[in-house]
């Protein structure tokens, strides 16, 4: 049985100025026991896609169903099979983590004695128990995020959805956060999570969407999207505006990104000293260039046209590129 | 894990979580207490010397000799708006993202929204209470007994509980915690369009009229029928008709506000 089976939701807000549509058609299977990422920038849907498999909002139009039961028809059920940790931490900060372990435990239905059992467990499991007793509002972000998976955990559901985990957490931390992650992979939990950052999606996910303007617009493994842009990647570098746009006649199937301008070839560092044959002929003056293995960060250039991380603008296309969607 | 996930269950381990915090920031109950406290000592030290005991035997003897108990009632009045705070600790759960936690999990909504109105109508129960215990230090005496501050309390239960109801409405209709601290302005012509400091029938022209019209003057009058007159038993029992039916009014407004926004967009 799928652990989440996704087909064709969309999400419509209306209010009285505007329609919008956050989620205009997501598809997607995870398999039990896999990390599925969603990758994409602020505003792509991939919050709104989480709200609604965790039954939060409702779905517009489309299906979904968490091991077979129905997101929108059986919410109560899927609730007890889910564990969800939201973007913005839902942690009361005037309480210690062992008083809202307890809490979440008894509203589980745990009785009090096995209530401060699992307490003890969930402290342990997410390295607190030194600071159980300590209020939550003198807890690093880092710790916060901690408690806040394993507020999600105390039910031991079998399908972990994750918001942004690491969002503004230093690199130390986010690296806590990601072994613990994978350690619950490997304990058999089916985690869903959403970043914005391609390393954690690299690094992580076992599999990947990547979201854009509210469509899936790539899917597969970290390498079987790297291995669907095809061949290497070749970057030149120019050092002005007119050498960029004389070399766009040349290289018709770059994509230019600042000063640079990139191209996906087979067998491309062979491929070098053709090109800049060609561009000195043509009075072009290269920096640099070099040849590299496609990166997830050059499959998200691809198929949307602009890099997630670092500029915001979309970046300039040759009219020839051909997009990935 | 257990099978009964009751609702009651869920409310008092909600209402409990609350308390907590509450119990964590002990500052901000002083100030309600400090204001209800303030306005019994300065109305009794300022107001007390003409209308206590020297005005035995005067047009203006209305507080049978005894002003503390004449004057006590407004205290009570004020100190019952602590049930204010409780549209304020729900907001805080809707912008902390606790609210939303909770409605991920198998938990009734109305356990997550009346908890709230609970720990607002006790923390009433305690504020009344202290003022009470204030009262009874500086000369309060109830007219029917002791059985009168059970009765004082039972009303000032009633009416805190009308300003808890009010302000979860106002809470999660504006969806800030400022909504919901604004909508205690209320309170303020709530308790001076009545028979605050003198009986109804010494108020006189558009004061007189808005008085008639105010549910606090029959929540007033009936805790001062307590204190100082004795067993009137139809102004006592307008007392807690105009108190329940502001609770029963709130409640429901706040009920009804409170489905609109836990409804799934």
């Amino acid at each position: 049985m799928l652990a989440v089976d996704v087909k064709n939701i969309k999400k419509t807000f209306t209010s009285k100025q505007d329609t919008v549509e956050a989620v205009k058609d997501v598809s997607f299977q995870v398999k039990q026991g896999e990390i599925f990422g969603l990758l994409g920038p602020n505003g792509a849907g991939k919050s709104t896609t989480i709200l609604m498999l965790t039954t939060l909002l409702s779905i517009t139009d489309g299906k979904a169903s968490i091991l077979g039961i129905d997101v929108e028809t059986q919410e109560k059920q899927v609730r007890e099979k889910i564990g969800v940790a939201l973007q913005d931490t839902g942690i009361d900060n005037l309480l210690t983590s062992k008083e809202l372990f307890f809490t979440t435990c008894r509203l589980w239905g745990y009785n009090k004695s096995d209530s401060e059992k699992r307490t003890e467990e969930l402290l342990e499991l997410v390295g607190l128990t030194e600071a159980a007793d300590r209020r939550v509002k003198t807890y690093s972000g880092g710790m916060k995020r901690r408690l806040d998976l394993g507020l999600s955990l105390v039910h031991s559901p079998e399908i972990l959805f994750l918001d942004e985990p690491t969002t503004g957490l230093d690199p130390g931390s986010r690296r806590v956060l990601w072994d613990e992650i994978k350690r619950l992979r490997d304990t058999g939990v089916t985690v869903i999570l959403t970043t914005q950052y391609l390393e954690e999606a690299d690094e992580l996910a076992d599999r990947i969407a990547i979201i854009d303007e509210g469509l899936v617009v790539a899917e597969g493994t970290s390498d079987e999207l790297k291995a669907s842009i095809g061949g290497d990647v070749i970057t030149f570098l120019f050092e002005t505006e007119e050498d960029i746009i004389k070399a766009q006649q040349v290289l018709t199937d770059s994509v230019q990104e600042k000063m640079e301008l990139r191209i996906t070839v087979e067998d491309g560092a062979s491929k070098i000293p053709g090109y800049l044959k060609e561009l000195t002929s043509a009075g072009i003056e290269v920096s640099s260039v070099s040849a590299s293995k496609p990166t997830l960060d050059d499959v998200f250039l691809e198929v949307t046209g602009y890099r997630l991380e670092g500029s915001e603008e979309p970046v300039e296309e040759t009219p020839t590129t051909t997009r990935g969607r | 894990m257990e099978s009964n996930r009751t609702f009651l269950t869920q409310l008092q381990i909600l209402t409990k979580r609350l308390l907590l915090r509450v119990i964590r920031r002990p500052l901000a109950e002083l100030p309600n207490i400090f204001i209800s406290a303030f306005f019994l000592f300065v109305y009794d030290g300022a107001l007390g010397g003409v209308f206590g005991g020297s005005a035995q035997g005067t047009p203006f003897d209305f507080a049978n000799g005894n002003f503390v108990n004449f004057i006590l009632p407004v205290s009570i009045v004020s100190a019952s708006v602590s049930g204010g705070a409780s549209g304020i600790y729900l907001v805080e759960d809707i912008e902390s993202g606790v609210f939303k936690r909770y409605q991920s999990m198998p938990i009734s909504k109305w356990a997550i929204i009346l908890a709230p109105m609970l720990v607002g109508a006790l923390r009433v129960l305690l504020q009344a209470g202290l003022i009470m215990v204030i009262g009874k230090i500086i000369g309060a005496d109830p007219a029917v007994g002791a059985v009168g501050y059970f009765m004082v309390l039972s009303i000032a239960f009633l009416w805190g509980m009308g300003f808890a109801g009010y302000s979860v409405a106002a809470g999660v209709r504006s969806g800030s915690s400022q909504g919901a601290q604004a909508a205690s302005f209320l309170f303020f012509p709530a308790l001076f369009l009545a028979p605050t400091f003198v009986p109804r029938e010494a108020l006189r022209g558009w004061l007189a009229t808005a008085s008639a019209y105010n549910p606090t003057t029959y929540v007033i009058e009936a805790m001062r029928a307590i204190m100082v007159d004795g067993w009137i038993n139809d102004i006592i029992f307008k007392g807690f008709i105009a108190a329940g039916s502001f609770a029963a009014l709130t409640l429901t407004f706040a009920v009804l506000s409170a489905r609109k926004a836990t409804e799934k967009a």
